[in-house]
């Protein structure tokens, strides 16, 4: 036995008194600074930390949010409430011929770092968002991976030419973030420069996003001179940082979060359905892929599990977009008329006990789990075998696109489609056509219309998409619809701001200013 | 010693190389990253273009052979969802974590010492079983369920502290390192406390009394360096367990931590980052195990000793 101690309580005590008082000052990975206390700083929390900054990545939901019309905008703005294209870097574009589109580049624009805004920097954007290697997400989300034709015809001219008519392409370049053209071309870039109203004054990865007021600025300068971005996963914490005041804003907050007092609910473009695999039986038929659509109770879904904060859904595209169709409206649940259907298909040899796997995402939106477990005892009522595969958002993309995963039977997917481009092509290109990237199967009948609508604007244009959404309905049946989701975006009383239906996707900075009014 | 050290760091060497292996092969068993990372329309040429940029159509033989090829030089890679240096984004965030697991521990080891020493001195006292209750209840709790109430409670409804995030004082170490600490306060004080009534009713504590050595002497001289060995392992096991990643806090409370960055990697299949985090953690582990070791080997002669002898 040791004849003598050490004093190790007493080192023990000495080394945490010092590690705390050496660590209180600081956490290793952030730097004490603009924490942003209120007043000239804007504080804005976010669900998840922007993975990369890069302009041409802005159709993704984390970078779209902090990128797009603040740091980089657009040659041309959609209003996301009226659905009309604005002008904003162009100030004015006609179509020429049915392949051409000519393009007024607004002079006296300077980029944040100093350089001139022209044509030549708006063709060079385009080129390297839609024509390089750099697989930019907006190129394929709003393209379709269809080259462009762009030519400079002087400093406030730009001529785009497409392979086929495209009557909806100034739609298409609302996306595509204006960029200098020094802008590295081999690699994405991480901290963009552009001509919007606010520029990267410091990230620090994992802890904050700083914005300051780019004092150049070409058009009115915003209300708040600094913004700060800073990311909690938790709704709670989010909704918990309003009340207490360490935030001005919040996205996402979840509904048991959500209080009068602390969020606003706004219609976010998303709608849920479940996509039905009619490649496989029992879905392969038709009066089973309707009587699951039959079988769903939308309104009491949307009373007890969405509190409210959604409509029930007749088609994927809310109302707002183009090629809405306002006569279709969501069938009332009717579990006997669904239960004669199936019984009508098995007496004619389906399969209807054979195991559907419905599969779902968690976090994809609120009680995500609930409603899966609602669909599951749904579909059993009316005679249908149904399991519930939860995944996460890699292994639910297996199931989403195509090729589909072999193997698996028939599947019942959850999915959340939001149209934040506000023309239902974006729509109908991914999830009606038979070969589209999301869709399951399709008729030739349909892709004929789809094909034809494409090439319409106007008012026919409207028309012949709201026709598809009811011959999809009618003939298809690829989809059964739960909902047009809302959002909730955390806001305290001190700012005023009035989301509207690409708040999610893209939070206007310069449209939020102190509910008292002053300018910071 | 040192035999004795060169056998300790053999052997847990060995699992640090199937740790690595293990995370290489089973990450690119949960699924293809080239969805996530390309836009929902993408063709397949783009997909067998983007996997063929980042080696995803090599067989998996191949990929852990350029991979260990890389580790050689120190390049673990570039993060397919940032861009940046995968190693880079790891010791970027692991001193933060480091920082929360250290200032824990030691907190935890010296409360536990304290009441687990002080729960043993009279077994069965008012103390003991208040000690008891409380260590108990604490090693039960579970950290999300803390952590959000911590925010609630101390942060929105008694203003007290922060709710989150790392800007400020001392203030914002607290509910993160109060959620992180219960679980192994708890834990060591019924470790402590046990290991002090057997060292407290041996027959050398009683030589030791009758030889007229104080109390304190007894108890902290004599009885809590018997009571240490399974202390210590128990707090080497727990270390590890918060040196792997604190998730829940630092997701909770926003904290740049290396728990988080694993989380998202795993989330968004950004292997690099993934096997860069597992990498450092497993070779602090490691360090930590060989450091362990090293404490007992200090603590007890017999551990030290050659296998021969």
């Amino acid at each position: 036995m040791p004849s003598s101690a050490p004093p190790h309580g007493r080192g023990l005590v000495l080394a945490t008194a010092v590690l705390l008082a050496t660590s209180a000052c600081t956490v290793a990975n952030s730097e004490a600074g603009d924490a942003g206390a209120g007043g000239d700083t804007l504080r804005i929390v976010l669900a998840q930390e922007p993975p990369t900054l890069e302009p041409c990545e802005s159709s993704l939901t984390g970078t779209g949010m902090v990128v797009r019309s603040n740091i980089t905008e657009p040659l041309i703005e959609r209003d996301p409430t009226t659905g009309d294209l604005e002008p904003l870097l162009s100030t004015g574009w006609r179509q020429t011929s049915p392949t051409t589109w000519t393009f007024d580049i607004r002079s006296g624009v300077t980029f944040q770092d100093g350089q001139p805004f022209t044509a030549e920097d708006a063709a060079f954007t385009i080129d390297r968002a839609v024509n390089s290697d750099l697989m930019c997400n907006v190129d394929g989300y709003v393209f379709d991976d269809s080259p462009l034709g762009l030519h400079v015809d002087s400093p406030t001219k730009l001529t785009v030419t497409t392979e086929k008519p495209d009557p909806i392409l100034p739609l298409r370049l609302s996306f595509v973030e204006m960029v200098p053209r020094t802008t590295d071309t081999e690699e994405k870039v991480r901290e963009p420069v552009g001509t919007g109203p606010y520029a990267v004054a410091d990230w620090q990865t994992g802890v904050s996003i700083t914005l300051a007021r780019n004092d150049t600025y070409w058009g009115d300068a915003p209300a708040y001179p600094r913004v700060r971005y800073v990311w909690r996963s938790e709704s709670s914490v989010r909704a918990a940082m309003i009340a207490k005041g360490e935030a001005d804003m919040s996205t996402g907050l979840d509904p048991e979060d959500a209080t009068e007092e602390n969020s606003i609910a706004y219609p976010n473009n998303e709608t849920t359905a479940l996509r039905l695999d009619g490649t496989q039986a029992p879905l392969d038929d038709i009066r089973v892929r309707k009587a699951i659509g039959l079988a769903i109770d939308r309104q009491a879904i949307v009373d007890v599990l969405f509190d409210g904060n959604a409509e029930p859904a007749a088609q994927l595209i809310p109302d707002g977009v183009v090629g809405y169709n306002d006569a279709l409206k969501p069938e009332p649940a009717d579990l006997d008329a669904a239960r004669r259907l199936v019984q009508q298909a098995k007496d004619d040899g389906a399969p209807v006990d054979r195991e559907i796997t419905l599969v779902a995402r968690n976090g994809q939106f609120p009680r995500v789990a609930e409603t899966a477990e609602v669909l599951q005892y749904s579909l059993g009522q009316i005679g249908l075998n149904v399991k519930i595969l939860m995944t996460d958002t890699a292994a639910h993309l297996v199931y989403q696109l195509r090729p589909f995963p072999k193997d698996v039977g028939p599947v019942a997917l959850l999915i959340m489609h939001g149209n934040q481009a506000g023309d239902a092509a974006f729509t109908t290109s991914q999830y009606l056509r038979s070969d589209g990237p999301q869709s399951y199967f399709g008729t030739g009948a349909l892709d004929e219309k789809i094909s034809a609508a494409d090439q319409l604007s106007g008012d026919a244009r409207q028309q012949a998409f709201a026709d598809i959404f009811a011959y999809q309905n009618d003939n298809v049946a690829q989809f059964a619809y739960l909902a047009h989701m809302q959002g909730l975006m955390g806001i305290s009383p001190s700012v005023h701001y009035e989301p509207n239906p690409a708040t999610g996707d893209e939070l206007r900075l310069a449209e939020i200013r102190p509910a008292d009014g002053d300018a910071r | 010693m040192i035999t004795f050290l060169r056998r300790r760091i053999v052997s847990s060497a060995i699992p640090l190389v199937f740790v690595v292996l293990g995370v290489f092969v089973l990450a690119r068993l949960t699924g293809d990253p080239v969805n996530l990372y390309l836009p929902l329309s993408a063709t397949a040429e783009q997909r067998a273009e983007f996997a063929a940029a980042h080696g995803f159509d090599q067989s998996i033989l191949a990929q852990l052979w350029d991979y260990l090829g890389q580790v050689v030089r120190l390049d673990f890679g570039e993060s397919l969802r940032t861009g940046q240096p995968a190693g880079e984004m790891v010791l970027t965030a692991f001193p933060a974590t480091l920082q929360l697991a250290a200032v824990t521990m030691l907190i935890a080891i010296v409360g536990a010492v304290l009441i687990g020493s002080l729960a043993a001195y009279r077994p069965n006292s008012l103390a003991d079983r208040v000690a008891s209750f409380l260590s108990m209840t604490a090693a039960s709790i579970p950290d999300f369920w803390f952590a959000i109430m911590g925010v609630l409670v101390f942060g929105v409804s008694l203003d007290l502290l922060p709710t989150s995030g790392v800007d400020g004082g001392a203030e914002v170490w607290v509910l993160p390192i109060a959620t992180l600490l219960i679980r192994p306060f708890g834990v060591l004080v019924q470790v402590v406390r046990g290991a002090m009534v057997s060292a407290l009713s041996a027959p050398y504590v009683k030589v030791a009394r009758s030889k007229g050595a104080s109390e304190k002497r007894v108890v902290f001289g004599h009885a809590l360096r018997n009571a240490t060995m399974p202390a210590l392992t128990v707090a080497g096991d727990l270390t590890i367990g918060l040196v792997n990643g604190a998730v829940v806090v630092e997701t909770i409370f926003g904290w740049p931590g290396i728990g988080k960055l694993m989380i998202d990697s795993i989330l968004q299949r950004d292997f690099a980052v993934l096997q860069a985090a597992v990498l450092l953690t497993a070779v602090t582990i490691f360090v930590l195990n060989i450091v362990i070791d090293i404490c007992y080997a200090l603590i007890d002669a017999r551990v030290r000793q050659p296998v021969a002898a």
